[in-house]
Formats: structure tokens, sequence, C-alpha cells
């Protein structure tokens, strides 16, 4: 049996992840992030996919957040609520609501930009929220780790979940060593490695996957 | 008692410091007013600001206290007014004030206590730094955040803190990179340090202090006054003219993996 894979998102780059991993052989449940508004949902939402499922092996959170650099000081409180805050509140309902669905040999991934180790002017409200998604997966790491689950982040190139006009953002000196910032298909294979018993003694880490910009530390 | 106003690190500086009723963000106020800085507690508590903001001025320092709830958008506009109306200008603003629960406990217990957290660290980061920013671009002044190394290395004890103090280092990195130009920097400080709040969980966990020493190679806990206020002093002052995005982490060096 393939790896049973929970995948949240909307977006592009979410459509084409879910894809490659069907292809990758995982059975997957999709869920949309309005269920994640509040906890009840979540729970409701992610029973019923987890009841589909039968248990959840891989659980893939991707932050995706398309838009047009807006300054700081321009950002309206509703825009920086619903691109900050609401993210960092789905991704708390959705792993409280995957904990029962949880257990030894369980991977939770939450995909995120590298604006969240290098921020991003422009998109200040994405980069603090995948940051704080960051830390939230190695509390979990931290938290479920003696009950066999673990966790990792993929963090992308800011290009392929922001958009291009992330490109310049992130803090890092040079381009990617490997002269390109990849797409869904590099991602799913790091992310379908994690999956893998093999990768099973790494736990809370962020694995850079953006073609070689990112190094430190 | 009378002072050269441009005396010290931050002589004729003037700062607003939230949460600067007590405990670090009261030790970063007093020690930025002994270089010079006039400084403005800003504080929910006006019966912790209020004595604090005399017993500076008692040491011939500048200070005001101005009430401020950093959940209301509408008190932080009146602190940065009030701190107009008093020194004239506004160098440097350090958001220091977290409230809310930060009480240990599961990720699937998160629910009680986070949504004021969330406000008054995240929500309130974005406030200050809307509000503050006109007077910072004019003069040329600093943002300063305290974040925690709990955000940098996840806590097993203190979820629902160890995400927003990080969401904040990347909300300091982001602005660093749009306010720079503008000449304003924007900086992290990551402390532990002996506070009211510490004395509540050393209470609570009587084992705490010496768990928490034993992984500090200085082998004490830090002084809000002496330890933590330096750090401030220099982020905020032409010390550290050229840098900008960065975290320095306050520990005693239990946390290396910055």
């Amino acid at each position: 049996m393939g790896t049973r894979t929970l995948v949240c998102g909307a977006g592009g780059l979410y459509d084409e992840l879910v894809a490659r991993l069907r292809a990758r052989g995982h059975l997957v449940e999709t869920l949309g992030l309005s269920s994640l508004a509040a906890r009840p949902t979540a729970e409701t939402a992610v029973d019923t996919a987890a009841a589909a499922l039968g248990t959840v092996d891989l659980l893939v959170h991707v932050l995706e957040s398309p838009g047009q650099p807006i300054p700081l000081v321009d950002l309206s409180t509703d825009d920086w609520v619903a691109v900050c805050e609401d993210p960092m509140v789905g991704a708390l309902h959705l792993l409280q609501a995957c904990r029962p669905h949880l257990g030894p040999g369980s991977r939770v991934v939450h995909v995120v930009p590298t604006s969240a180790m290098g921020g991003a002017p422009g998109f200040a409200a994405t980069a603090t929220a995948a940051e704080g998604i960051r830390a939230l997966n190695k509390s979990a790491a931290r938290q479920w780790g003696t009950d066999g689950i673990t966790t990792a982040v993929v963090a992308a190139a800011p290009e392929l979940l922001i958009g291009p006009a992330a490109s310049s953002s992130g803090g890092a000196l040079s381009g990617p060593a490997l002269g390109r910032t990849g797409g869904a298909e590099d991602l799913a294979g790091i992310i379908d490695t994690l999956a893998s018993p093999d990768a099973a003694f790494t736990s809370g880490s962020t694995i850079v996957a953006d073609g070689g910009t990112w190094m430190a530390p | 008692m009378s002072k050269d106003l441009d005396a010290g690190l931050l002589g004729g500086r003037v700062a607003l410091i939230t949460g600067g009723g007590a405990g670090i963000g009261l030790g970063i106020a007093t020690a930025m007013a002994r270089e010079g800085a006039a400084v403005v507690l800003a504080a929910r508590r006006i019966e912790n600001g209020e004595p604090a903001a005399e017993a500076l001025r008692d040491a011939g320092h500048r200070a005001l206290c101005v009430r401020c709830d950093v959940t209301s958008r509408i008190d932080l506009e009146s602190a940065v007014a009030a701190t107009i109306d008093g020194f004239g200008h506004l160098d440097c603003f350090v958001h220091n004030a977290v409230g809310g629960s930060v009480a240990p406990g599961p990720i699937e217990g998160m629910d009680d206590g986070w949504p004021g957290l969330l406000a008054t660290t995240v929500r309130a980061s974005f406030d200050a730094a809307q509000v503050a920013h006109p007077h910072l671009a004019a003069a040329g002044g600093s943002f300063l955040l305290l974040t925690s190394a709990a955000g940098m290395e996840g806590s097993a004890s203190l979820p629902a803190y160890a995400m927003v103090k990080a969401s904040q280092r990347a909300l300091a990195k982001s602005l660093s990179q749009e306010w720079g130009p503008a000449g304003i920097r924007v900086n992290c400080i990551a402390p532990v340090a002996r506070t009211p709040a510490m004395d509540r969980a050393y209470r609570a966990n009587p084992d705490l202090e010496e768990r928490l020493l034993e992984r500090t190679p200085l082998r004490r806990i830090g002084d809000p006054t002496d330890d933590i206020g330096p750090v401030a002093v220099f982020l905020t002052s032409d010390l550290a003219r050229f840098v900008t995005g960065q975290t320095i982490v306050a520990d005693g060096g239990g946390f290396l993996g910055l």
C-alpha cells in the first residue's frame, strides 16, 4: 500500500504537489484551507479525510501565498490578518485536528518559503507566518517525538510559493547553485523521501529545497 | 538633579518601550536612560509604570509613563503621540510587551491564552511598526523586537510562545530590508532574565532554576537592567549603526544554534 497522505493547501503549487505525490503512489486526500478557520470544522474535515485514508502516514501543509509586494506600512489590518495570522491559526488547527490520527511512523511536513528564515521585503506578512509555522513544526517534533511522530519543514524558493516578485527576497547573497529554483517535482521527491522509514531519524529540521540558494547555517 | 542631555551613548535620543513598567522592559528602559535617552514607559498597568518612571526621574533621567494596552492600536497611537508631545521626537521603538497565557502545555491545548499571545506579539508588532514608522523614518531611528530562543529551536513546553516569538523575528528581518533604505534599523534581542514572570515560573516549578543554571555556561540568569539593557543600548545606539536584521541572544550562552 502506498503512503497514506493528507495534503492541505490551495494554489498552483499545491495542486501540482498533490498530482506528483499521487504519481509516486501516495494515496492522497486533500483538505481546503477554509476548513481550518475554526478547530471544530478542521476536526470534522480531518476526521473525514482520515477515515477515507484509514490512517495518516504523512501530513503535508503547503503555505502558498501568491501576491504582489506591498510595503508593510501600506498593508491593511485585514490583509495582515488574512496573510499572516489566519495561516498561523490554521496551521495550529490542522495539527490539533490531525494529532489523534498520527502515530508511530507518521510524518508531519510543512512546506514554507525560505522567506521564513530570511525575511521578505514586500511580503512581511507571509514571512512572519512562515517562521511562526516553522517554529510550530519544531515544537510538534519535540512534543510528539516520543510517540514516534516526526516532523520536518521543506523550505522552498519564494518564487514557488509567493511568486516571481519575491525572487529578490530572503537575505541570501547568491542565487541558486543549481541554476534554477525548482518546481513541484523537486519538492515531491524530497517529501516522498521524508515519508520513508529511512528518513525517520530526522525530526524538526528544515530541509532547504531551493536549488542551493540558502545554505546557512 | 540635571544632566547633559547629549551625554551617553543615547544622548538626545527618545525611546518608547512597551511593557516598560516592569521586568525586561523596565530593565531596557533603565539602561537606555542611563545612557542619556529620554524614555517613555508604555505600560498596561499604570500602577507599575508610573512609580518606575518616577524613580527614573528621581535618578535624574528624563522619563514618563503612558498607559498602553498593546492590543489596542489606539493606545499605541496615543503612546507615540505622548512621546512626541513630551520629548519632540521618537528615535527608538522597543516592542517588549507580551501578554496572554504562556503556561506550559501541549499543542492540542493551545486554544486558551493563544489569542492574547498572538494579539500582544504578532498583531502588536504589526501595529507598532505602522504607527512608529513615520517617526523612525524622520529620525533615522531603530525598531527593536524582543524574541526568544524558543522560537528558534521550538519548545516542548511553550509551543504557542515559540510560534509567536519566531514569527516576530521574520517580521524584523523583513522590515530590515524594507526600511533599510530609509536609514531605519530593525533588530531583535532573545533574552533570558530574572523577571516577575520567571519568578512565577520558579514558584510553579521548584527545580526550574537549577535546570536553567545547568544549561547556562555563565551559570546565572540575566539581570534585566545590567545584562539585557546594555544589549538594547548597543542595538539602538550608533555603535550598531551598520547592524540590521539581526538577533542577539542574551542568555548566558545557553542557546548556540543561531
